[in-house]
């Protein structure tokens, strides 16, 4: 009878790893949890003909942008660590990653301060709701991607990290891009759409 | 008959750890599985417990047993246990036991989370019952929480909520797993065209789990902050909404209802062939059935929603219509499979035809609810209590003790007592008919869902005892099934790797498989590769 | 074979025929409608339950191995593309027609009356329902574990309701009219029926709404033409006799969700107070007066406190009249006349 020796899959080699096919798949789970609350928002502006809702301070853009520029450029940063480590440039890599990892302590630190001048809270109606819940979940996502980046700096302090072997870097940035996609997404639905 | 040859070389021996350290720690798929199995078990005993205090206050009209809070409270862990921490977590467990095997694997993808999925079970789970221990008792408003009762109610329903949330956070870990595994750790050969039907049932219901569940969370979070940090999602005084929770909560729970069911259609999917000596008729439209249902799945939710009177009517009816067209495809595929075969009566296939005979009348009850004139006479009445517990019990229970009688031998050596199973079926069939079939009149004559009480006059009575009385006879029938699981633990292992003469890969190793799963793998070149080493060993 | 046939095709018939006694007839115009649609599933059902349950019986008994086995080997066909076709193909027709026939009943339920005699709103709470009927200007209400509304509707004439909720999510259910539909707070629901059978007809809630959810029952009572005239008069009638004499200082207690009292008198233009005491602990009340009932504007609104606490209240002077007062939260429920005279 025909037996086959066990032996690591070939084919393995040549497409996506587990993990990195993993993380992707895991941000499709976040990607229907924020959409959850992005449904949430569009069926609660249909049922309410005023928005935002009576009384509303305008949410004032420029703070915002801020946060969104930093993001966005700790995005950049993070892909630019990962192309380095793709060539084996560890030390370029382990820069960039630090960099990435202050702008994202960064964004936190601003949010919160953007918080502190907005005159409403998580009580104040809807509007008040939605806002806090969605951005402050958000921020949530923020913080565990920062823990997870600084998990994987301290794995490239190590040596851990290869062109070979660096899977918790590809893994992360796509966690890390995919967090940035979903602060646009909220920049443009609270500060663009819902100012009109 | 024997296709590998057990390993007589021993190996050396290691430090020995206590088993309950062991067990506690383990990240092997195969323990995993069996703690998925008793875990999942555990909470089926209380849940059915529940049940039966249930229908022992409905027996009558009156309050004999439970106040109505007591009652509400039953009803509300009753689903959500049965649902959430039996019906789901048990697939899971088979499929974390066999997925490896069946693909030919040495383990899941990710041991380590593997194992964190499951021990956010019990903590979930227990997270839930213990609001039986909070001020005002354990949540009681239903499995399905609507919006605004669900924001009233103690520390009981918060209780329900953390725990639904650990729940949902280890179903989206383990729907991760699952599909990683299944993409990355086949043999070779074993290409998705001939992956065993069980393990396609799998990865769909992983993909459900990957995107139905975050949907479920993050209602639940809009709830909580509803509750507890003053917000207003579902509170229309302030600009809420409160159908938005019916519409986030369907629009996962309609995905989740397949999660319960994918599983339980592949187990029979893989009993049927074996027990008929035939192969799966049309496995190709098998597979595009269970895919084309997973993807319609999504689009069906608000059949839920019809009675509030502000659903897109035409559409939802359309699809929920079409769902079932995928769903009837599985039906003749089945049949067919059995045409012309040679029936063993083993109890997997005992049922797994009672699977088929149930799940039909699950299935058909479900057609007058599709219609959404027809649905405004029996939504919200037991006519509903009896479809969902056909489908649930009458189809993945049914579909889960086949795979318990079909696999037991595979994971503890020994092969469960034939007698005792067919008592365990007969009984268990005749008590599930004689408890949910009147409840189709009952919805008819209007007795609505979640009445701790009902009048004497209402006509109601006799049909609630038919109910009662079998309850009672399914709680005997699953005693017989615990006495012969007890039994046969007893005896000593001394099943054989194939005593079926089954066609996929988890028969082509000892029972049970040693750690490493196999020690020589055939050669995959069909969906059958078990019985093509069979034909060939014949065949020389 | 073919008496085989036909005492199967009889034993369809009159398996469809006690299927379709089972369902209530309906005893409106649209629950008739609904009662129809019921008959013709099962119509598209019987047959494809009798067909998939009579081959399995019959695999099972024609397929079972036998001690005796001819030797041959069994049939290894798994069907191709055609098997697949026919197979996708039989449940896409019944489909089709099923959900033709389907619309068409559902538009018929949903067609809102032009020109309805009866005008109700109708309002669900924790955990009774009040009536209040439009045009002739009273209401009916039920008090939570205390009394279930029994109101009246005339036979053969088209009744419009609008629907909705003070609290949670109820559901508004005749059994008898094949008829339910949710009570939602914040989204009203309306909807038309003509009933066409006299009868009393029980009702209760069908979406569970909390504690005493199962009681939240009414009773609905179709009658001729006549008998309706003569009830809602003397409803109107017995609204309005609600009367008592200015006595004192206005004291309300409420315990079980319901007032002490349906009738509160104070004397024309001068200030008065009016003390409430709520007995009911954990359980929030609130004193209001209205100009009349169903007025969406209070005259006075005092807040709303958990029992068990006492506030009083002082109240400005009001011209003489029939004033309305409530508690907010139970509504009619909790509701009663305050006459200024």
């Amino acid at each position: 009878m025909n037996t086959v020796e066990l032996t690591r899959d070939e084919r393995a080699v040549r497409q996506t790893s587990g993990p990195v096919l993993g993380m992707v798949i895991f941000v499709a789970s976040e990607a229907m949890f924020f959409a959850t609350f992005f449904g949430a928002y569009f069926t609660i502006y249909s049922v309410n003909p005023v928005w935002p809702p009576a009384g509303f301070p305008r949410l004032e853009p420029g703070l915002a942008t801020v946060l969104t520029v930093v993001l966005v450029a700790s995005s950049v940063t993070l892909q630019v660590g990962v192309r380095a480590i793709r060539r084996d440039r560890t030390r370029a890599m382990l820069v960039w990653l630090g960099l990435t990892i202050l702008l994202g302590a960064g964004f936190l630190g601003l949010q919160l301060y953007d918080y502190s001048l907005l005159g409403f809270g998580v009580r104040d109606g809807i509007f008040g709701s939605l806002f806090y819940v969605m951005t402050g979940l958000h921020m949530a996502h923020v913080f565990g991607g920062v823990v997870f980046l600084v998990l994987v700096l301290a794995q490239g302090l190590g040596g851990q990290l290869t062109h070979a072997h660096h899977d918790s870097m590809e893994a992360g940035s796509i966690y890390w891009h995919f967090v940035d996609l979903v602060w646009i997404c909220l920049f443009i639905t609270f500060y663009v759409v819902g100012l009109s | 008959m024997a296709i590998v040859e057990p390993r007589t070389t021993e190996r050396a021996p290691e430090p020995q750890r206590h088993w309950l350290v062991e067990w506690l720690t383990t990240t092997d798929h195969k323990r995993i599985g069996i703690l998925y199995l008793g875990n999942s078990f555990a909470f089926f005993f209380v849940a059915g417990l529940f049940a039966l205090l249930m229908r022992t206050e409905l027996a009558a009209p009156g309050r004999q047993l439970v106040t109505t809070n007591g009652y509400n409270q039953l009803f509300t862990l009753h689903g959500t246990l049965m649902i959430f921490l039996f019906i789901l977590p048990v697939l899971v467990g088979f499929g974390n036991y066999l997925i490896p095997l069946q693909i030919g694997a040495l383990d899941m993808a990710f041991p380590r989370i593997n194992a964190l999925s499951f021990w956010l079970l019990p903590v979930g789970g227990l997270t839930i019952l213990s609001g039986l221990l909070a001020r005002g008792g354990a949540a009681a408003a239903g499995w399905t929480s609507y919006a605004p009762v669900s924001e009233q109610g103690g520390a009981g329903q918060d209780l329900w909520i953390v725990g639904l949330v650990v729940v949902g956070t280890a179903s989206i870990l383990s729907g991760v797993n699952f599909i990683v595994t299944i993409l990355r750790l086949r043999a070779p050969g074993m290409t998705m065209t001939r992956l065993p039907v069980f393990v396609w049932s799998m990865l769909a219901t992983s993909l459900l789990m990957v995107l139905a569940t975050p949907v479920l969370t993050a209602g639940l979070l809009m709830l909580f902050a509803d509750r507890r940090l003053g917000a207003f999602f579902f509170n229309p005084t302030h600009g809420g909404d409160v159908l938005l929770w019916q519409h986030v909560f369907w629009f996962f729970g309609h995905p989740e209802v397949y999660m319960l069911i994918l599983g339980a259609w592949g187990v029979v999917s893989e009993i049927l062939p074996v027990f008929s000596g035939r192969p799966l008729f049309g496995y190709p439209g098998v597979i595009l059935a269970f895919v084309l249902i997973t993807a319609l799945s999504f689009s069906v939710w608000a059949h839920h929603m019809f009675v509030t009177g502000q659903v897109e009517y035409p559409f939802f009816s359309a699809t929920t219509e079409l769902i079932s067209i995928p769903t009837g495809v599985l039906f003749f595929n089945w049949l067919a499979t059995l045409w012309r075969g040679r029936l063993r009566f083993e109890p997997p296939m005992l049922f797994a035809l009672g699977f088929i005979a149930l799940f039909l009348i699950g299935g058909v009850d479900g057609v007058w609810m599709a219609s959404p004139s027809m649905d405004f006479a029996i939504h919200d009445t037991y006519w509903v209590v009896a479809h969902i517990h056909y489908v649930l019990f009458g189809g993945t229970v049914f579909g889960v003790m086949a795979a318990s009688y079909y696999w037991f031998p595979k994971i503890t050596g020994r092969l469960l007592s034939r007698k005792l199973g067919q008592w365990h079926f007969w009984l268990m069939f005749l008590g599930f008919n004689l408890t949910f079939f009147p409840m189709h009149e009952l919805g008819l004559r209007g007795m609505p869902r979640r009445v701790a009480d009902y009048l004497p006059d209402a006509g109601w009575s006799f049909l609630n005892q038919l109910a009662t009385a079998g309850s009672f006879l399914i709680a005997v029938s699953l005693l017989v099934f615990l006495v012969n699981v007890v039994l046969t633990l007893r005896r000593p292992p001394d099943a054989p790797p194939d005593p079926w003469e089954g066609n996929t890969l988890e028969w082509a190793t000892t029972s049970p498989p040693p750690v490493h799963n196999f020690d020589r793998l055939p050669e995959v070149r069909s969906n059958r590769p078990v019985r093509d080493g069979r034909e060939q060993e014949v065949a020389r | 074979m073919a008496a085989c046939r036909r005492s199967r095709i009889g034993l369809a018939v009159l398996a469809a025929a006690a299927l379709a006694g089972c369902a209530k007839q309906g005893a409106t115009v649209q629950g008739q409608e609904i009662h129809d649609l019921y008959v013709l599933i099962i119509i598209l059902a019987l047959p494809v339950f009798i067909g998939v349950e009579g081959v399995l019986l019959w695999c099972i008994v024609r397929y079972r191995q036998r001690r005796t086995s001819d030797g041959q080997p069994v049939s290894q066909r798994a069907g191709g593309p055609r098997s697949l076709a026919v197979f996708f193909a039989i449940p896409t027709v019944i489909v089709t027609f099923f959900f033709l026939y389907g619309e068409r009943t559902l538009a018929d339920v949903q067609r809102p009356e032009p020109n309805p005699a009866v005008e109700l709103r109708i309002d669900g709470f924790q955990w009774q329902w009040t009536v209040y009927y439009l045009n002739e200007g009273f209401f009916v209400t039920g008090k939570t574990l205390t009394k279930e509304p029994v109101f009246e509707l005339p036979v053969g004439a088209p009744v419009h309701v609008r629907l909705e909720a003070r609290d949670v999510v109820h559901e508004f259910y005749v059994p008898d009219f094949l008829f339910m539909r949710n009570a939602l707070p914040g989204r009203p629901n309306e909807f038309s029926f003509t009933p066409t059978r006299i009868g009393t007809f029980r009702g209760q809630c069908a979406e569970f709404c909390g504690l005493h959810h199962d009681q939240m029952r009414f009773v609905l009572k179709v009658v001729s033409q006549a008998d309706y005239v003569a009830w809602v008069d003397q409803a109107r009638k017995a609204a309005q006799h609600v009367d008592c004499n200015p006595s004192g200082p206005l004291k309300l207690v409420s315990k079980d969700n319901s007032w002490n009292t349906g009738c509160l008198a104070v004397a024309a233009g001068s200030p008065f107070s009016v003390s409430v005491s709520n007995l009911d602990p954990g359980i929030e009340h609130n004193f209001a007066i209205y100009p009349k009932a169903g007025a969406k504007r209070p005259l006075f609104q005092g807040p709303r406190f958990a029992g068990v606490a006492e506030k009083t209240f002082e109240l400005r002077p009001l011209p003489k009249g029939r004033y309305y007062f409530q508690c907010d939260v139970h509504g009619p429920a909790m509701s009663g006349a305050l006459v200024v005279k």
